[in-house]
């Protein structure tokens, strides 16, 4: 039984919470059922909170495959009366947007969630792109929580919602929402709510034309409804300085509402004026912000991301025939990257005419040595890397994936040449080859190859494309934090998931010409890749190890062995220089071995061995 | 803003490096003002960040609400290696406090001979040209003498704690230590603690 107050805690309790874990404890105080996910930064400890809870029968999670099965899992599970929330990552959602459309016209009568996490920044992202798009587009109620307090609130009031009006709702948050930590007060932890009947109805879960004609009416209705519960719901709050005098007034969404709190708070502009905060932002309340307009000669909009609501507010105002001036995005405020408090400072102080407390940004040092983000010391992938380049170097293109692995795009490795999206090594890899005379090795690892690899390796065989595939398969979901996909071993997805074989799962998709190696025996893997290299076609090489993290902290893998340079001189420099292991480090003209570091992989005793040899720990 | 809510409200910025366990701190430090009664908001940042590279993370107390802090918002850095102080030097605010590890992890660049690391007195030079005050302990070195490279982590708070420049003392810290780290680390961070407190002198 776990005694996490994620599922003690009892109403009146505070807890100091990550956003994603008071989305989990919101989702429980809702009464869940069903949880599905394919992990994302910056969703996954939503998933990876329900699954180190247990649930205690009260739930049943799973890491589905990819973000489309994991909607239609959770929708599946809401046509069949469960309270149910998927979560995902913001360019998930695009792998899911064809159920989450028709999700929307058919109605869920359990209740959908649908968590869309995005990542303005970039922080962990190929794209920041702004899913209020999808709220929009597929029309679902929005809810934009920020703080974790909000975060916890406003999951329970989306579930409320969703069973409300049968309808899928959104619940946004972006990566300083789902990663900051705040006190949540408890609310009561219900037993789950009860699971309704299905009731068999032909013309209206079977969305055939002439169905989904009508549904679509339906759809329209309830967003009509949902806009009256925006009007006077209690996540859009309006604050009027004392006095009340002020004809200028600032709307805000998002994780904008804490930068403008903030601006406000250091310029001391608080009784300048009015607030307009909206935290369910859509369908949008357009009553409220009239009526906030009315009061306004001025407004000016805040919002990351894209100018959604800003477009949204000048439209109001022309059909309403509301004469205030609008502004929103310019040259200060754009439409990339984060915000911040400084920045709302500037535009606040600019839009008000007063000076900005903000200092100029002192000159940064740009001469400092970067620290980007690199595989870790022991990582498989470095292995796999190394052996290619000595067998392709330039001559090959190659097409990478979305995971650790892209970090191979880093020198000395150099093997990624592009990537699109999850599985694209594989099509765009095919693609590529058709259009050039290079050879194309592509890379996957074993959690993208069944997210969406899969289908692409399908189409190579069927399509008669040519390209080396890599799978680096390490027995997980490495970026992400380590959660379950159908490579892992059975013994660690326990009585949840099964296994499933990698190699059968490419024989079975029609591809001849595989073989499996130990991404660590470098012999193995250069020969494997020779042999490939003279061949044409679809060949897959499935290059096996755990993730040196997984190994050694789930796994438990003792590391008895570390390497230790026997012989300096040109050899050892030389693998210093080719493999780059974090491991390795330099005195003058002399290598070292950080014993702290090295997880005993020997990979560099294949490559040079006079100059290294095995040490026990 | 009030001018007495002024004293209360700080913003804290903490840089260190991936697998260091700074993240870690963070919350430990949030935990602490929470139960001191403060308002607390912490932010972090996750995935692919953490594998070796920069892993920054900022504590707010007193008010402010914003998970992510800008150039020159800081009233304290604090920095778990002194490279990393230094990138984050722009985050201060002018006359803003500095504590820091003085025991380098350098990067992989670093480490193969294609750049140099910063001197240490460059880099305490340039951090006393902003900095109301500053410290650089050495962090790593006093945390294994604790009984664990982590636990320097630990000696950094305490030293923190101990100057003064946080509304709450080392006690609070002890307490929240006692409180929610498991019982096998205890031992090692109470240790780290007492020599953070007695390293200002």
């Amino acid at each position: 039984m776990s005694n996490d107050p994620l599922l003690r805690g009892a109403r009146g309790e505070r807890h100091l919470l990550l956003g994603n874990e008071a989305i989990v404890r919101g989702a429980l105080e809702a009464g869940v059922h069903m949880v599905s996910c394919y992990p994302g930064t910056p969703s996954s400890e939503v998933a990876d909170t329900f699954l180190r809870l247990g649930g205690e029968g009260r739930y049943r999670l799973e890491y589905s495959i990819n973000e489309k099965v994991a909607l239609e899992v959770a929708a599946g599970g809401a046509l069949g009366g469960a309270m149910s929330l998927v979560s995902m990552k913001h360019v998930g959602l695009n792998v899911a947007a064809d159920p989450l459309f028709t999700s929307a016209y058919i109605g869920l009568p359990g209740g959908l969630v649908v968590l869309s996490a995005d990542d303005p920044g970039c922080h962990s992202s190929q794209n920041e792109q702004d899913n209020r798009y999808y709220a929009r587009f597929a029309s679902l109620p929005c809810f934009e929580p920020v703080s974790a307090q909000e975060a916890k609130e406003m999951t329970r009031e989306a579930f409320r919602l969703a069973r409300e009006l049968q309808q899928p709702v959104m619940l946004r948050t972006t990566t300083r929402v789902s990663h900051m930590r705040g006190p949540v007060d408890f609310d009561d932890l219900p037993a789950p709510q009860p699971k309704l009947e299905f009731k068999r109805d032909f013309g209206r879960f079977v969305p055939v034309p002439a169905v989904a004609l009508r549904r679509h009416a339906v759809l329209d209705a309830n967003m009509e409804k949902a806009r009256q519960i925006a009007e006077s719901s209690r996540f859009n709050t309006e604050k009027e300085p004392v006095g009340g005098q002020t004809r200028l007034g600032v709307i805000a969404s998002g994780v904008a509402r804490n930068y403008l709190a903030d601006a406000l708070a250091s310029g001391g502009w608080e009784e300048r004026v009015r607030v307009l905060e909206l935290g369910m932002t859509w369908p949008l309340p357009a009553d409220l912000i009239s009526a906030f307009l009315q009061k306004c000669d001025g407004v000016l909009v805040l919002e990351e991301g894209a100018d959604l609501l800003e477009q949204s507010v000048r439209a109001l105002a022309q059909k309403r025939g509301l004469a205030v001036r609008i502004e929103g995005k310019d040259a200060t405020l754009t439409g990339r990257g984060e915000y911040s408090t400084t920045l709302a400072l500037r535009r606040l102080a600019a839009w008000l005419d007063c000076p900005c407390p903000a200092k100029p940004a002192r000159p940064v040092d740009t001469n400092l040595p970067g620290r980007p983000p690199n595989l870790c010391p022991g990582c498989s992938h470095r292995a796999v890397y190394y052996a290619a380049r000595q067998v392709f170097g330039d001559d090959a293109v190659y097409s990478s994936d979305i995971g650790c692995y892209t970090l191979g795009l880093l020198p000395p490795l150099r093997t990624a040449d592009f990537l699109v999206c999850m599985g694209s090594s594989i099509s765009a890899g095919s693609g590529f080859a058709r259009a050039s005379d290079k050879p194309v090795v592509g890379f996957i690892g074993d959690s993208t190859f069944f997210h969406s690899g899969m289908t692409g390796l399908a189409n190579a065989v069927f399509n008669h494309h040519n390209l080396l595939l890599v799978i680096l398969d390490n027995g997980t979901t490495a970026m992400t934090g380590h959660q379950p996909n159908p490579g892992m071993v059975q013994q660690m997805l326990g009585d949840m998931s099964a296994h499933m074989d990698m190699e059968a799962v490419v024989r079975g998709l029609g591809v001849t010409q595989c073989a499996r190696v130990r991404a660590f025996n470098l012999k193995a893997v250069t020969k494997a890749l020779e042999e490939m290299k003279d061949k044409a076609g679809v060949r897959v090489i499935i290059a096996e190890e755990p993730c040196a993290l997984y190994a050694r902290r789930r796994l438990r893998k003792a590391q008895p062995q570390v390497a230790q340079v026997a012989q300096q001189g040109a050899e050892a420099l030389r693998c210093l220089e080719r493999l780059a292991c974090p491991a390795f480090y330099r005195q003058g003209d002399k290598l070292a071995v950080d014993e702290t570091l090295c997880s005993g992989c020997m990979v560099c005793l294949q490559i040079a061995p006079t100059a290294f040899k095995a040490k026990k720990r | 803003m009030k001018a007495n809510d002024t004293q209360k409200r700080l913003r804290i910025y903490f840089t260190g490096v991936g697998g260091q366990g700074t993240l870690t701190a963070t919350t430990l430090l949030a935990r602490t003002a929470l139960e001191a009664g403060l308002e607390v908001v912490a932010g972090e940042v996750h995935g692919m960040a953490q594998r070796g590279g920069v892993v920054e993370s900022v504590l707010l107390l007193g008010g402010w609400r914003s998970p992510k802090l800008d150039f020159g918002e800081a009233d304290v850095l604090l920095g778990f290696e002194p490279l990393e102080t230094l990138r984050g030097l722009p985050y201060l605010r002018h006359g803003g406090a500095v504590f820091s590890s003085s025991d380098p992890l350098p990067p992989v660049s670093v480490s193969l001979g294609q750049a140099s690391y910063p001197d240490m007195a460059r880099i305490e030079e340039q951090t006393r040209m902003v900095a109301g005050q500053c410290r650089f302990i050495p962090c790593r070195e006093l945390g294994l003498q604790a009984g664990s490279a982590q636990s320097g982590n630990t000696v950094l708070l305490s030293a923190v704690c101990a100057s003064g420049v946080l509304p709450f003392g080392v006690d609070a810290l002890e307490a929240a230590i006692k409180k929610y780290l498991p019982a096998k680390l205890q031992e090692s961070n109470l240790k780290a603690l007492e020599l953070g407190r007695d390293v200002l002198g």
